[in-house]
This record gives C-alpha cells, sequence and structure tokens, in this order.
C-alpha cells in the first residue's frame, strides 16, 4: 500500500493544472485509466463525475441510485413495449457478469464482504457511463430508438408542432442543448466520418457522393446539411424536434453548409445551448394526430421526475413553455444610457425567459428604468416594488440596484404575494452572489449566460409550477405559500435527534473536518495544504441533523442548496452520486470584515463548496484556499481526495482515492467493515427518529371536525342500539375487534360515511373517522376511570398493531364529555415503556389532556435553524382538511412574518429618534394572531349546518433570550399561553 | 411612464420605494387619471406596502367621486375645455383637501366607506322628525348630522352607495365648517346619478348639529328654512342637546363600555354604518408612563383597521363597483383569496397596545386595548363589548 503512495506524483498546488490537464484529454486519459484498470488493479476507477467538470472547475454531476433508476425504468419498460425490456434485461444480464467478475477478483482480497456488494455495484454504475447521463428512461428509449427510429422521435416531440402539417416546405427554430465537455465521456468514436456534426449533435449527414447516387437534385443540393439519420442519445435526438430529412440551415444565425459545418461546431466554447435552423418536410396528419397521443401518454407518467430531468438540464424548453403565457421575467439593466448608441437593446445585458408574455414585459422595461430613475427623485427612496396589470394578470416586479444596474424580476401575483415579493427577491440575489461573488459578474460574462439560463428556470419554475416538478415522485403536492415561506425564513430546517446519535454525527463530521486525511494528506508530502475545511453540515432528507457552520454560511450553503432543490431531491430520491463542487463567495466572509475582532484578520481566501449526497445523505463542506492555506490559482477543479474523504464519511465505504494523476483509488477493506456498521447504525436511528411519532403531539384537524358530528349521531343511537354498544367494548378490549374496524377504517371516508344512516352508518361513522387518524397512532380506547393510568399502558401494547387500533378511540365518543375525546398524550414509538414515559413527560406541548396543537414552526436566528414537524409526520396526519389547514398556516405565516419584518427597522429607528405623536405604522409587532373557522368541503347534508372548527395560528418573536419566532397553529378550544408551548419546545431542542 | 405602458397593453397600478413612498395610478373613465404620491421617510415608513396601497386607492376613489360630486360625470369624463376643467375643479379643492389632510379626528368614513354615525339616546324621536321634515321637504333623502356623524336618516338616505353616503357627510362636514345658517348646494350623485344634479337643502339646527335633505327642484331654500325648519325641530331642541352631549363618544349613555377598552371601531356590515370612538383615559396611575394620546389611538386604529382588512377580512364591496374596478380589486387583494379557511378574529400585539379585530356576519369590530391587559383575554373582552353594544342599541 506504501508502494501505491509514491507511485503517485505527489502534488497539491500543481494539482488544479493538472485537473486541467486531465479534463482536456479526456479521452485519451480515459482510455489509459480503463486499460490501467484492467491489467493493473480490478478496482481502480476514475470518478464518474470527472468528465462533467466544467472549465472553471465547477461540478455539477446527479446520478440517481440504482433503486430510482430501475424503478424508472420499468415503467419506462411497461410504456414502451417488449423491445425495450429485452434490451434491458440483456444489458443488465451482462451487468451481472461483470458484477460477479468483480467479486471474484474482490474477494480474494476481500473475504467477500457485504461491503464488495456495494463496491461491486459502485463499478457496475461506472460501467455505463453514457447511458448514466440520460437516467433510466433515455437509456430506454433510445434503445428502442435504435430498433425503430421514427418512433421514438415523434415520442419526444412537443405538442406544439402542429403548424408544420399546413406548409410544404417550413423552416422551424429548435434549441438544443450542447455540451461540447461531454464528448470525451460519449462512446461514439471520433475517427468516423461524421465529425462533430455526428459526435456533437448527433445528427449523421452522409454526403451524397458517399452513397453513390448521381441524381441531379440531390447534387444540386450537395451543399446542404440533409439529416439522414440521427445518432441515439444524442443532443438531436433528446430534443425531438429534428427529423430524419430535415435540413439543416443555420447554428446561431449563422448559415452552414457542409463546408463549414465543422468550422463552426467547433466555434462551441462550452456548454451552451444552440439555436438551429431546419428546414424541414411537411408531416403526414396522421402522424401527427399520433404524436399528440403520445406525447400525453409519455407525460401522464414521467418516469424522471422532472425536477431531475431539470436538474441535468435536460427539458427545460418544455417546461418552459408550458409556463409561457404566465408573465415572469428577469432583465439585468444597465442604467448607464447611451442615447447615442446605435444598436437597441443594448441596455439590457441579460434576460430570461423568452416568451411571450415576457416578451410583453421587456418592451416595457422602459417604465422600470424611468420608475427606478425617477422615484429615486421625487421620494427620496429607492424604489423596491411596482405591480402593473398585464392583460388579466397582476405582474409585481422586484428591482435590485446594484452599482449602475438595475435587475428587475416580475412575478405572477397569484404566485408570490407582495408581501413576500422582497423576501423571494432578496434570497435570489444572495443565491447569485453566492455563486458568482457580486450580481455584476453573475450577469456580465457572457459565458454565465446559459448557466444563468438555467438557475432561473429553476427559479420560475419552482415558483410558478412546483408540482410539475414534483410529479412522479410520491411527495404530495406542495403549496406555494408554504415553500415560500419556510424557504423565507433565514434558517434551515433542523431535525432534532436523540442524544446519543447526535453525538455521533458530531463526531463523524468533527473527525472529517480535523482530520488530516490521514497518511496521504498533503501533509504527508511535506507540501502545503490546499484547502482548509472551514466548516460543514450534514443533511438527511432534507432536514439538516448537523452543523458546524457558522450560520451565514450556512444560509449561503442552504440557498444554494434549495435553489438547485437539492434538499426535497434527496429526500424524495436516493441519490445515488451527487458531486456539486463550485467557487462560492461567501456573503459574511466577502463583506463582513466589521465584525471580525480587532486583531484578527478574517484570511482572504477563495471559498469552494463541495456538496456531496449519497443516498439520503447529502452533506455540504466550505472550503478554503489561500489564507492559511495555499493560495489558489486558476480554476481549481474538484479534489478527490475531498470528494471521497466526505462520501466515505456518508456512505462510509472507505475507499479512498490518492492524488495521483490517474486518481486509483485503493481500498481498506477494514475500514469498509467498520464505517459500513457505522452507517447501519446512523441511517437506522435517524430514520427511527423520521419514523418516530411527531415529538410534539400533533392532532389532525379532521379528527376534531368529524368527531363532533359523529358523536351526535352516536349519542343519540348509542342508548337505543344495543348490538353497538357490544361493538364498542369488544373493539375497546379486544385487539380483533380492533383490527375489524382498523380495517373498516381504511376505506371509509369521514364526509362520505357521516351520511349514511342505521347502525352501519354508525360504524361508518366511527370507522370514517378513524380513517383519519393515521398508523402508529393510537388513541387509547379505554373507559374514562382507566383512563389515567391504563391508558398509556394499553396504547403501548397495541402501539405495535399500527392503524387498526385507530378505531377504537372512537367509541369512547358518546362517553365523553369532551369535545376533543381523542387523548394524544400517549402517543409514543414502540421502544422501551421508560422512553414513552419520558416523551409522555416532556413532548406534549399544550395543556390540558387533549392535545389541540396542529402544527407549529419554530424558528430561531441564531443558530439560523428552524424546527417543524417532518415531512412524515405530517403525512401521518392525514385527512382533507388538515392538508388546508396546513396551507392556510403557511399563508398565514407569510403575512404574520411580513408584520414581525416590518417591525423590525422600525424597532431600529425607534431607539434613534421616535417621532412623538406623529404616525409610524403599527409600530413593533411582537404577537399576533388570526383565527380561523373551517368547514370540511362539500357538505351535503341539507338539514343540518355544516360543523366547524375554529383554530388559532399565532405567530411570535422573541427577542429574548435567543431571538425566535415561533408560530403555531391549534384548536380554538383551549385558551393557550403560545409562550410556554415556545419555551418547551425550544428546551426540548438539543443543540 | 403609465401612458407609456397602456401603449404598450400593461397597466401599471402602483409602485413602492425602499422607505415607503408610494405612488398609485388608476384612470377613471378612460379620461381622468389620479396619481397619488407619498412621500413615505420617516412618517408612513413602518407601515407595510399593502396597507398603504388600499389606503391610496381608497383616497383616490374619494377624490374621483368628489370630483364627480361637485361637477358630475358627464363634465369630467368628456372634456372640452381643459383650462376650463381645471377652473371647475378648483371648487372641489376644499372637499379634496379635507380627504387628503384627513385631519378630522374620529371620521373613518373615508377609509372603511362606512358612514360614520352617531347613536343618540333616543333614535326613535330623532328618526321620526328626519322623517317628517323630509316628506315635508317633498324628499325622500334626509339626514341629521351630529358632529360631522350621522345621527338620523331615513331609509332611502342609507340606501345610497356608502361612498356617496361618506361623501355627503363630508361635504355637510365642509359646509357647515363655513359658518353659514342654511345653504343649497347642487350635487351630482357619483353612482346613483352621475348626470343629473340634484339640491342638497342643508339647515343649521345647533352648534355642531345639521339637518340636511336631497330634493328635487321644489322647495325654495327659503320656503324649506322658514317654514318647515321650525315646525319639526324647535320640540325636539332638547333631545338634539342630548345628542350633542353623547359628543364624540358616540355612543348612548346606556351602553358601557369595558374599562380596558382603549378604543374601538364596529361596523355594521349591512348596513354599512360605523360606530368609532377613542376614549379620553380620565384615570390612570401617576406611576405608569402615560398612556397613548388621542390622536395616535385614532391612527392606530386606522392602520390596524387597513391592516386587518387587507389581509383577512374581505370588504364586501356592495353594488355600483364598476367590474373592471372589481377586476382590479380583486386581483389586488389577492392575498386575502388565498386562505382556503374563513379568517375570523385576529389580534396584533405591539409594543403600545394590543388590537383585536373581530369579524361576524354581520359585524366587524376592531378594538384597542392597552398591554397590561393579558392576551389571552382579549377574545372576551372583544366579544363582549360587541355584544353589549349590540344588545343595548341594536346597531
Amino acid at each position: 500500500m506504501a508502494a501505491r503512495h509514491h507511485t503517485g506524483r505527489a502534488v497539491s498546488s500543481g494539482q488544479t493544472e493538472e485537473d486541467g490537464a486531465e479534463r482536456d484529454g479526456n479521452d485519451s486519459d480515459r482510455e489509459s485509466a480503463m486499460s490501467f484498470s484492467s491489467s493493473d488493479y480490478s478496482d481502480d476507477l476514475e470518478p464518474e463525475w470527472l468528465d462533467d467538470i466544467q472549465k472553471n472547475g465547477e461540478l455539477f454531476y446527479l446520478e440517481l441510485s440504482e433503486g430510482e433508476e430501475e424503478a424508472a425504468l420499468a415503467q419506462a419498460a411497461a410504456n414502451q413495449g417488449v423491445s425495450t425490456n429485452h434490451v434491458r434485461f440483456s444489458e443488465k444480464e451482462a451487468e451481472i457478469i461483470t458484477e460477479q467478475n468483480k467479486k471474484q477478483r474482490c474477494g480474494s482480497r476481500a473475504k467477500g464482504e457485504p461491503a464488495l456488494k456495494r463496491l461491486a455495484r459502485i463499478l457496475r454504475r461506472k460501467r455505463r457511463p453514457s447511458q448514466r447521463r440520460g437516467g433510466g428512461k433515455d437509456g430506454g428509449k433510445d434503445n428502442a430508438a435504435l430498433s425503430s427510429p421514427p418512433t421514438s422521435i415523434l415520442k419526444n416531440q412537443p405538442g406544439q408542432r402542429q403548424g408544420v402539417t399546413v406548409q410544404q416546405q417550413q423552416l422551424k427554430e429548435v434549441c438544443v442543448y450542447l455540451n461540447p465537455k461531454r464528448l470525451g465521456g460519449s462512446s461514439t468514436p471520433l475517427s468516423d466520418s461524421g465529425g462533430l456534426l455526428e459526435v456533437l449533435l448527433g445528427v449523421v449527414h452522409r454526403p451524397s457522393w458517399s452513397r453513390g447516387q448521381v441524381d441531379p437534385a440531390v447534387v444540386r443540393q450537395e451543399e446542404r446539411l440533409t439529416v439522414h439519420g440521427l445518432i441515439p442519445n444524442s443532443p438531436a435526438i433528446k430534443c425531438g424536434q429534428i427529423l430524419i430529412g430535415d435540413v439543416l440551415v443555420a447554428v446561431d444565425d449563422v448559415d452552414v453548409t457542409s463546408e463549414n459545418i465543422e468550422r463552426v461546431l467547433s466555434c462551441i466554447p462550452g456548454p451552451t445551448q444552440v439555436k438551429l435552423t431546419l428546414e424541414t418536410v411537411a408531416l403526414v396528419d396522421g402522424s401527427s394526430a399520433s404524436d399528440t397521443s403520445s406525447v400525453r401518454k409519455t407525460r401522464a407518467s414521467p418516469p424522471v421526475s422532472q425536477l431531475v430531468r431539470l436538474l441535468w438540464g435536460e427539458d427545460t424548453a418544455e417546461l418552459q413553455m408550458s409556463i409561457g403565457h404566465i408573465p415572469h421575467i428577469v432583465m439585468y439593466l444597465s442604467l448607464k444610457l447611451d442615447s447615442a448608441s446605435p444598436q437597441e437593446e443594448e441596455e439590457i445585458l441579460y434576460q430570461y425567459p423568452v416568451s411571450e408574455a415576457s416578451s410583453q414585459l421587456k418592451g416595457v422595461r422602459g417604465i422600470f428604468l424611468t420608475l427606478c430613475d425617477m422615484l429615486e427623485n421625487v421620494t427620496g427612496g429607492r424604489i423596491i416594488s411596482s405591480s402593473l396589470l398585464l392583460g388579466k394578470h397582476l405582474v409585481h416586479v422586484s428591482y435590485w440596484k446594484e452599482s449602475n444596474n438595475l435587475l428587475v424580476i416580475g412575478l405572477p401575483a397569484e404566485r408570490v404575494p407582495l408581501l413576500y415579493l422582497q423576501t423571494v427577491v432578496g434570497d435570489v440575489v444572495r443565491t447569485l452572489k453566492v455563486m458568482y461573488g457580486s450580481l455584476d459578474s453573475a450577469f456580465c460574462k457572457v459565458d454565465h449566460a446559459p448557466r444563468l439560463d438555467h438557475f432561473f428556470c429553476l427559479f420560475f419554475q419552482q415558483l410558478i409550477q412546483p408540482s410539475r416538478l414534483r410529479e412522479g415522485s410520491l411527495a404530495p403536492p406542495t403549496d406555494v405559500s408554504g415553500t415560500l415561506f419556510l424557504q423565507g425564513l433565514p434558517a434551515v430546517r433542523w431535525l432534532t435527534l436523540p442524544p446519543e446519535i447526535k453525538m455521533e454525527v458530531d463526531t463523524v463530521l468533527s473527525d472529517f473536518e480535523s482530520s488530516d486525511f490521514g497518511e496521504m494528506s498533503e501533509d504527508f508530502f511535506g507540501l502545503r495544504r490546499l484547502y482548509v475545511i472551514l466548516g460543514s453540515c450534514l443533511f438527511y432528507k432534507s432536514y439538516l441533523i448537523a452543523n458546524h457552520l457558522p450560520k451565514e454560511d450556512l444560509l449561503d450553503v442552504c440557498l444554494y442548496c434549495q435553489h438547485y432543490c437539492l434538499l426535497p431531491l434527496a429526500s424524495e430520491q436516493r441519490v445515488g452520486q451527487l458531486v456539486i463542487w463550485r467557487e462560492v463567495f461567501p456573503q459574511q466572509r466577502a463583506n463582513g470584515t466589521s465584525t471580525a475582532a480587532p486583531g484578527y484578520d478574517q484570511p482572504q481566501g477563495r471559498h469552494f463548496l463541495l456538496i456531496v449526497g449519497l443516498r439520503h445523505f447529502m452533506q455540504c463542506v466550505l472550503l478554503e484556499a489561500g489564507g492559511c492555506a495555499s493560495p489558489a490559482l486558476g480554476s481549481p477543479g474538484p479534489d478527490c481526495v475531498y470528494v471521497d474523504q466526505v462520501r466515505s464519511l456518508l456512505v462510509l465505504v472507505a475507499f479512498r482515492r490518492f492524488p495521483t494523476p490517474k486518481y486509483k483509488l485503493k481500498l481498506s477493506c477494514a475500514q469498509v467493515k467498520a464505517t459500513l456498521l457505522q452507517l447501519e447504525v446512523l441511517e437506522a436511528g435517524i430514520e427511527e427518529r423520521l419514523s418516530a411519532p411527531p415529538t410534539p403531539c400533533l392532532s389532525c384537524a379532521d379528527w376534531f371536525l368529524p368527531a363532533a358530528t359523529a358523536r351526535d349521531r352516536l349519542d343519540s343511537l348509542a342508548s337505543s342500539s344495543p348490538v353497538f354498544s357490544k361493538l364498542v367494548k369488544g373493539s375497546s378490549a379486544g385487539s380483533r375487534g380492533r383490527s375489524l374496524f382498523g380495517e373498516r377504517a381504511r376505506r371509509s371516508s369521514p364526509q362520505r360515511s357521516l351520511s349514511d344512516s342505521g347502525s352501519e352508518g354508525q360504524m361508518d361513522a366511527g370507522s370514517g373517522s378513524g380513517s383519519s387518524m393515521a398508523p402508529g397512532l393510537s388513541p387509547h380506547s379505554t373507559p374514562d376511570s382507566a383512563r389515567k393510568l391504563g391508558g398509556r399502558r394499553d396504547s403501548l401494547g397495541s402501539g405495535g398493531s399500527d392503524g387498526s387500533g385507530g378505531s377504537g378511540g372512537l367509541f369512547k365518543i358518546p362517553r365523553m364529555k369532551h369535545p376533543n375525546p381523542f387523548y394524544l398524550g400517549t402517543l409514543k414509538k414502540t421502544l422501551t415503556e421508560r422512553e414513552t414515559e419520558e416523551m409522555y413527560n416532556t413532548m406534549k406541548l399544550t395543556s390540558g389532556a387533549e392535545n389541540t396543537l396542529f402544527h407549529y414552526v419554530l424558528m430561531e436566528t441564531v443558530q439560523g435553524i428552524f424546527i417543524a414537524p417532518t415531512h412524515r409526520e405530517v403525512a401521518q396526519l392525514s385527512g382533507s382538511i388538515h392538508p388546508q389547514l396546513i396551507r392556510n398556516f403557511h399563508h398565514c405565516c407569510l403575512s404574520i412574518r411580513a408584520a414581525f419584518q416590518q417591525s423590525l427597522p422600525a424597532r431600529g429607528r425607534r431607539a434613534a429618534d421616535r417621532p412623538q405623536g406623529g404616525g409610524w405604522g403599527l409600530g413593533p409587532v411582537k404577537e399576533h394572531g388570526v383565527l380561523f373557522q373551517c368547514k370540511p368541503e362539500n357538505w351535503t347534508d341539507q338539514r343540518k349546518p355544516a360543523p366547524t372548527m375554529t383554530y388559532w395560528v399565532i405567530g411570535r418573536m422573541l427577542l429574548e433570550p435567543v431571538p425566535q419566532e415561533f408560530y403555531v397553529c391549534f384548536h380554538d378550544s383551549v385558551a393557550e399561553v403560545p409562550v410556554e408551548m415556545a419555551f418547551r419546545l425550544s428546551f426540548g431542542l438539543a443543540l | 411612464v403609465h401612458m407609456f405602458g397602456g401603449g404598450q397593453g400593461v397597466v401599471l397600478s402602483c409602485c413602492e420605494t425602499q422607505d415607503g413612498g408610494k405612488v398609485v395610478w388608476r384612470v377613471f373613465q378612460d379620461s381622468v387619471m389620479l396619481i397619488a404620491v407619498t412621500a413615505g421617510g420617516g412618517a408612513g415608513g413602518s407601515s407595510s406596502s399593502k396597507e398603504e396601497e388600499a389606503r391610496l386607492q381608497r383616497l383616490l376613489e374619494n377624490v374621483w367621486n368628489c370630483m364627480v360630486l361637485v361637477l358630475g360625470q358627464d363634465e369630467l369624463a368628456n372634456v372640452r375645455n381643459v383650462e376650463r376643467l381645471k377652473r371647475d375643479l378648483r371648487s372641489c379643492f376644499s372637499l379634496i383637501d379635507q380627504l387628503l389632510e384627513d385631519r378630522q379626528e374620529g371620521i373613518l368614513g373615508n377609509l372603511t366607506h362606512c358612514a360614520d354615525s352617531l347613536l343618540p339616546p333616543n333614535p326613535t324621536l330623532l328618526q321620526d322628525a328626519v322623517q317628517g321634515f323630509a316628506q315635508a321637504a317633498d324628499s325622500e333623502f334626509g339626514c341629521l348630522v351630529v358632529h360631522g356623524r350621522i345621527a338620523a336618516a331615513t331609509e332611502k338616505w342609507w340606501r345610497l352607495a356608502p361612498q356617496e353616503v361618506v361623501l355627503l357627510s363630508a361635504l355637510m362636514r365642509s359646509l357647515s365648517a363655513s359658518g353659514s345658517s342654511s345653504c343649497d348646494y347642487p350635487v351630482f350623485l357619483p353612482h346613483g346619478s352621475p348626470t343629473v344634479a340634484h339640491r342638497l337643502l342643508r339647515f343649521h339646527l345647533l352648534p355642531g348639529a345639521d339637518v340636511c335633505v336631497l330634493c328635487g327642484p321644489t322647495p325654495s331654500l327659503h320656503r324649506a328654512e322658514s317654514g318647515l325648519l321650525v315646525r319639526f325641530w324647535t320640540p325636539l331642541v332638547e333631545t338634539l342637546r342630548d345628542c350633542l352631549a353623547v359628543g364624540e363618544r358616540c355612543l348612548p349613555g346606556s351602553v358601557s363600555l369595558r374599562p380596558d377598552v382603549l378604543a374601538l371601531l364596529l361596523i355594521n356590515r349591512e348596513t354599512r354604518r360605523s360606530v368609532s370612538c377613542v376614549r379620553t383615559s380620565t384615570n390612570h396611575p401617576p406611576g405608569q408612563p402615560p398612556l397613548l394620546s388621542k390622536a395616535r389611538c385614532w391612527e392606530l386604529l386606522k392602520l390596524f383597521y387597513i391592516f386587518s382588512t387587507t389581509r383577512y377580512f374581505t370588504q364586501e364591496e356592495t353594488l355600483c363597483v364598476s367590474p373592471e374596478e372589481r377586476a382590479q380589486r380583486s386581483s389586488t387583494e389577492d392575498f386575502v383569496l388565498g386562505f382556503s379557511h374563513q379568517p375570523l378574529q385576529c389580534y396584533l400585539v405591539s409594543e403600545e397596545c394590543k388590537s383585536y379585530g373581530l369579524q361576524t356576519p354581520q359585524h366587524q369590530l376592531f378594538l384597542l386595548v392597552p398591554l397590561s391587559v393579558p392576551t389571552f383575554a382579549l377574545r372576551t373582552v372583544a366579544t363582549q363589548t360587541l355584544s353589549d353594544i349590540v344588545t343595548a342599541t341594536g346597531f
């Protein structure tokens, strides 16, 4: 092993240049690496993301895990027929073979550990470099494309190409995303005749002479670039609008012929969107009809979620088109108007998107410029927003002025309330600043344009049609105001963990941060370190579970993650591998020198963000170069050591990599064993926490509503129906009766069943309410007398039987005087009894016998974190009203928080000069609450008025002892003092 | 800027600067554009944008209505001579000034579009008198204004659009401020009859009390003044004095407010009437910091009203709002519509006082209470106050 250390060229400062070299000569390098691996070490691998590293050292590599892809693929295969399946299977077989090979070879070294399977899987993944790119769907599809090209082309076609059928010859413009960087990764041999046209674009053009046809027409058109074929998995086929028989007329408005095409294409510097102009032949009507239907079919079940595709940079055009009618725009305008300049639109430094509605907004950019100028003169304040009506849409436009330029973002009012526009735009600006240092440097460099396009595409998609992004995944539809509210909080979602797990996680993180990377650190070679780890934070399924970053840095990192939807991604799909590396400009470090203590100089250096995600874990590491580490020159790429260090920590598959030119990695079996165990402990622990019942117990809104009506019915019938009372006894005593009702409970819904009548109706009413009760939450079901003592034990026993226990509690209703008979204080996980006791004592937030808390958010500004019920906790409380309630809660929180925000500057101002008697608004707001009333939807019973339920949403801002904001939502029945809850909850927040 | 945008199919409605300055545009009848500019700066700086916008929109609407009131819609819609229009508009400047300055304490009608009213101790007597007086003057519209608030009015008067009622009261206030004992003023009703003028006859009864009728051409001012005034109102002088004694409290003595209510605004959503009052703190212990000044209370009450109506409570814009205006309004009130459940009550705790708002199908009540009242008691205070007033006066 030691020998291997020295075979590698020990470099650290020179590493970056090597990275570059590696990237440039990717092709040859890869080949040599491959041959090397086959000849030398079986486990020598080149990281699959190496191909993706951009020229400036940035990297965004995302890969779904095996499970996800295969599931997706199965879906795709089901859609696309047997042929695909076959191809797929054969491919898999091949893989299995390789896997076994690997196993054998590794087995000689590693005694067949389960870890090897994992490794083998990594290796196997490695074997399919090009397919991995497009995800399972594209892989499958393109295989199908091989067998029958025309159908697959049609399948990809977006619907708006109907006009084509009318005309015989028509020019069409197609935008294609080209990435010359991927050239190396593609398996297509460059040596073939196609050249760049084939390799880069995927268009096959056979010069007529080579076809041997002597057709005068063809000869005349010899110069023209007719599409004779499409290469699978190429940009051309992916975009779906380039058909065989089309003639390529221009690339980015440059006329091309077979003479100059290679030259033109070779001028494309980096990954960019290229506009192709094609002359197309008319389609037959029938095909266009089938075309739309097939489009619909593919849309109905997208195999890979749109979010992932968007992150991959595919499909942006289609998504963008679907929101084209909604006016939204981002423009970066120069305020230095040069009236003498001859060019039109010179003041637009950047704009996105190009759609009809946004071009209308673009047309009135004069307004924005004038307003910005004029209002500063008239009112003396900087303009921040304006509203305008565009046709039927009300659009809020936000302004952000930086030096001589103006960033204008227009958003539809129905998506972003004016109250929150400021926060949203502030976040975008901050994200941009984190990514690029300043707005100017972000927008003014031409080569940033495609990346900014992608950036804003994500931005608008998230705001305007969040459901599209999540489609095909299991997550419940998100609500805009909820996202707005939670993301607008200057905080990160935090998951409280049991102390042991927490400690363990922290230890692992600290070890990572402080480690000198063992013997293969740069110190080993007597050189300065390239990077210093400033801190890191660890996410699990979008919850922050450990943070060793200062607050501002954490927020920066988190904003970036939010913007790229990394957090939801990690929570919904098991990310196979995610590696992101980019230079960042943490805001506090960039301009926060004033906060530094005297005598301590914040080291000026460059900062890099490394995000590595693996399965549900994601770790963000902030690295510093320069400062006390050696200064970084140029645009360094990700350092494999760090990536792997992080990854090894995440998966705790500790294969390590040495900074050798070929990036070979070594395997340390002992470490694999140890760390894998560690992983299991961690993941199990966290999972356990996630699946535990909500620790501050929550109630579902629906329980209160049907309960009220069910009680009426049951009250009237309970005395007269002996059968019923028997049932009551049976269900509360025996688990058999309970499971019977549990089954019933699963199918009926409260509203429907309430309209039933008779004893059947009673049971249904009961079980209907029971269905709203989540599995795992078992309201105890013992009679009143035994309630205090026996209740806990009883529900403890039935806790394992999950949902079936649900109905039992309902039959208590007739006998209870309480309006809310669900005694949820005894919710607990099925652990030891003592833990249950503790939880019971500490985690019930509200006072009184019943739990009336529906939802809460606690934000702590000092640490920049907030806690809220986890998604799963919320999902457990399924019901028809509860989601509504939560949506409402978030919407209201928007308002409450806006009230808090507006009072903050007032607070500052008041200290300076208090305008006595003069109006200064409502003054600082400390607490704000709203009482809501809700009714069940589609109430069919005409005779009775619909039952109503009222609940409070209350926000409170505490400045002492630590600044906190606390939002709760609870039932109206108890006069609660939120302070009490706030304190209890924050004490439970062990950090 | 606005016109440029209009040409491009974009209608600019408002914009806002960093420290609360705001500009609002609005076009009426496709001919007159009103632009409102607030300075922002120190004054309204901390009130949030939304509220300020609602306030300005109201202001513009009022200004427009008052121009119509004085000049008639035809005049404004088809402008032939701009210079002449300018000269004519001068006559409504005093009214507009009143709206702009918003100086008169306790008059919230401009904002709420609900007639500020005063609940007299013995309403039936006054009601009968007004009814009889109006009948005698060949009119169905008559009202008694005490301290600038409507104490009694004929049924038809309440059927006028709320904006008109508010404006007419404003007009009455400005006329009575002029000090003449009676006058005859031509008015157009912005919604009822924007093109045909009516006569507004106003008579001074006692200092602080005026009566007016809206009538056609028949009874001359002189005849009405000499004949009818004495006949109907002399027997009621004592009642009127009682009425005046109610003063700014607006509520008769029979209603006992809880001592911890600083100010209240009660709106009847059906009749579009409102009662508001701020209580002067009579006995606060010397050791405590001085309570809020009266002006500040009014200010806070207004702000809280705007705050809660823009965010939670929908204002039912009754009849008489043109469709396109409604469309515009519904789009500006997007936030309210965003709630899936109906808000009923809300409260706000700031450093100065606690405010509580409550909405029932019939009423809206806004309260200010001192900080010493615990938060959980607010609700009881509010509901009790509401029921007290309603049962005592039938408001």
